[in-house]
């Protein structure tokens, strides 16, 4: 079975690290963006499943990401997961119209952000045991 | 002094009181004033929502409004423009109690002279000005201080995220197998991490609180749901203590006007604080029971066998950032700021909180929360000594998308802005807008009893719908609003018979009416 893509952009450099990390653990393919422009260079050298997007992002936030997501056809339809320190009562209502798929405060508990990674992958059935 | 003419609304049903006011502006100099003379308060909230009125002079006996509901209504409809209040000599004590409500200043009828209204005005309007600018200076500063806490508390989670990722990257063999040791002190840092996290959560809830930006819904709930659900979520934590978390919810109880958010969240903070203060073996208890000499309280009580409070710090610790310095206790225990948001959410839903304790036995946190009552909310509006009106209405207002549905989010929105719209419409000494009912079908529901007769119904409706279109308009949802009501007329007069069963009588018809209103809506989807 082939692993599915997904495509990491935080501009913290430890976080991206410590996600990449448990979503190996757990048979997914990798790859990094740190700030807006490359996010959408990144997807689109990689066609990734899934984004796992940070909202403060240099060069643009992760609402402008998104925006400029949806006017590419070939990445408007990758599913989006928002994984923030912002505020959840000002920034969830907004991530989620801009066509996020779930908004995440950081920290996020992994057995959850695992949860909601394979329910926007649509997996119905866990590829492992969370690890 | 200002070039352009002061804008002046007169408010005031009476020609002759009218006259003698313009007969006093019109010796002014030509220019420094234009006056425009209003009948009826309803007119005078049209003019002045287009703005431009620099100072309100209103009269408190309008036909169509109520003594100091008139200034309210005034004051609602245009925030930012003094009003001055005219009165009748017997009425300075309720003229005085305008200015509580946000009048400038009050003019006796009869008594003023010539030369004085224009310095009233001027100096009324002068007080405004600089009362509005250290509300702004205030504002700013209370603005200032939120987005240093909401941006500190954002930068302290990203070095919190990533300590959490390895901390659990460790403990979960990603990184190689530990020792039985170094196992046991990664979860010693997993756990701080934990603490540090709820008290950056707890830093942006007092935000909020100081801020007034605390949003509180309250609706028909249950609080056995809120305690179920609070027992489930810390059962674990109380386990892994040896702790036993019980709850104990005898037969069947009444249902109370709270939000469900905020009781569950009142519940985590005392349970998570029980099962904290709680040594080895203890036990945490949730009980509810109905307070005997106030029936219309319902009371939580969280009891715990652990360290106890003295009696000295049983006021204390509900204060911010208050802290029991006891060595017997064990090592932190947070910002302090749990039972005091927990004190916000409790008195801004209605009810008290309080602890009774004994040192070394354990400590009782009880809360009261108002149980729901239609009888109760009416027996408020009955206070009057006459009936306030020959018929009560039950109004029904209900929001609809153009598409017939609405989703969640917009339903959270504008269940919060139109209850705060109804509740600006009503008039507090006739009107109860009620706590949400039911929930789901297509469209947000809200229901008002108001002590009025058809023609009373249509003017409040229309001012609910106006209302209603300029907000829609501000915010370009496209939503649609409906209202329809029905009368229950023929009232007992008052009589003798006491004011307990009047109200008793009145909720079971109007409970009628909302139940027959509900299977309807049922038939008709």
């Amino acid at each position: 079975m082939n692993n599915k893509k997904i495509l990491i952009v935080d501009d913290d450099p430890d976080v991206r690290q410590g996600i990449n990390i448990r979503l190996r653990a757990n048979h997914y393919d990798t790859f990094f963006a740190a700030d807006a422009l490359s996010s959408v260079v990144e997807a689109r050298k990689h066609e990734p499943d899934l984004i796992i997007l940070d909202l403060g992002l240099p060069g643009g936030d992760g609402f402008v990401v998104m925006e400029r997501f949806k006017l590419i056809p070939s990445l408007a339809v990758i599913p989006i997961i928002v994984v923030s320190a912002r505020d959840v009562r000002t920034n969830q209502e907004r991530a989620l119209k801009a066509g996020a798929k779930a908004f995440l405060q950081k920290p996020v508990d992994n057995a959850e952000l695992l949860a909601v990674i394979r329910q926007a992958l649509g997996e119905t059935e866990p590829s492992e045991t969370v690890r | 002094m200002r070039e352009k003419p002061l804008q002046i609304l007169l408010v005031e049903d009476n020609a002759g009181d009218a006259r003698l006011l313009r007969e006093m502006f019109s010796k002014e100099k030509p220019g420094s004033f234009e006056l425009t003379h209003l009948l009826r308060m309803s007119e005078a909230v049209i003019h002045l929502a287009k703005g431009g009125v620099d100072i309100i002079l209103l009269d408190m006996g309008l036909p169509d409004g109520h003594g100091l509901d008139t200034v309210r209504r005034a004051h609602a409809a245009a925030p930012g423009v003094p009003i001055i209040v005219l009165t009748g000599l017997d009425d300075e004590a309720l003229a005085a109690e305008a200015m509580k409500e946000g009048a400038q200043d009050y003019l006796i009828k009869g008594q003023i002279e010539n030369r004085a209204l224009p310095r009233a005005l001027r100096h009324a309007i002068e007080r405004h000005r600089m009362q509005t600018e250290t509300d702004l200076i205030r504002t700013d500063q209370m603005r200032f201080k939120d987005e240093f806490l909401s941006h500190v508390s954002h930068e302290l989670r990203s070095p919190l995220t990533a300590i959490y990722q390895f901390v659990t990257i460790l403990l979960d063999k990603l990184a190689g197998e530990l020792n039985r040791e170094q196992h046991e002190y990664l979860e010693i840092v997993l756990r701080n991490v934990k603490q540090l996290q709820s008290m950056i959560n707890d830093l942006l809830e007092v935000t909020r609180v100081q801020a007034g930006k605390l949003m509180i819904e309250p609706q028909c709930t249950s609080v056995s749901d809120a305690i179920v659900y609070t027992v489930n979520t810390l059962q674990g934590a109380a386990a892994a203590k040896g702790i036993s978390l019980s709850s104990n919810l005898e037969g069947c109880l009444p249902l109370v006007c709270a939000d469900p958010t905020r009781v569950r969240q009142i519940l985590i903070i005392l349970v998570d604080n029980a099962v904290k203060f709680t040594p080895a073996n203890g036990a945490v208890k949730v009980q509810v029971r109905i307070l005997d000499e106030e029936p219309n309280l319902l009371v939580v009580e969280v009891s715990d066998s652990g360290c106890g409070i003295s009696s000295d710090m049983t006021e204390r610790i509900f204060e911010r950032l208050y802290q029991v310095t006891d060595q017997g206790l064990a090592g932190r225990r947070g910002l302090g700021l749990g039972l005091y948001i927990c004190k916000e959410l409790v008195t801004r839903q209605g009810g008290q909180i309080w602890v009774t304790s004994l040192p070394q036995k354990g400590s009782v946190f009880s809360f009261t929360l108002p149980i729901f009552s239609l009888a109760h909310l009416i027996s408020t509006l009955l206070k009057n000594e006459e009936w306030p009106a020959k018929s009560v209405a039950l109004v029904t207002v209900e929001i609809r998308s153009p598409d017939g549905w609405l989703s969640k989010e917009a339903r959270e929105e504008w269940s919060r802005e139109t209850r705060s719209l109804l509740e600006r419409c009503v008039l507090p000494d006739l009107d109860v807008v009620l706590p949400k009912m039911e929930s789901g079908g297509p469209g947000e529901l809200f229901q008002l009893v108001a002590f009025a007769d058809e023609k009373g119904v249509r003017v409040l409706t229309k001012r609910i719908r106006e209302q209603f279109e300029r907000l829609n308009h501000s915010k370009q949802s496209g939503l649609t609003l409906s209202t329809s009501h029905r009368l229950l007329e023929a009232f007992p007069t008052r009589g003798n018979t006491p004011m307990n069963d009047l109200a008793t009588e009145m909720a079971a018809r109007i409970e009628d009416l909302i139940k027959s209103e509900s299977l309807e809506r049922t038939v008709h989807e």
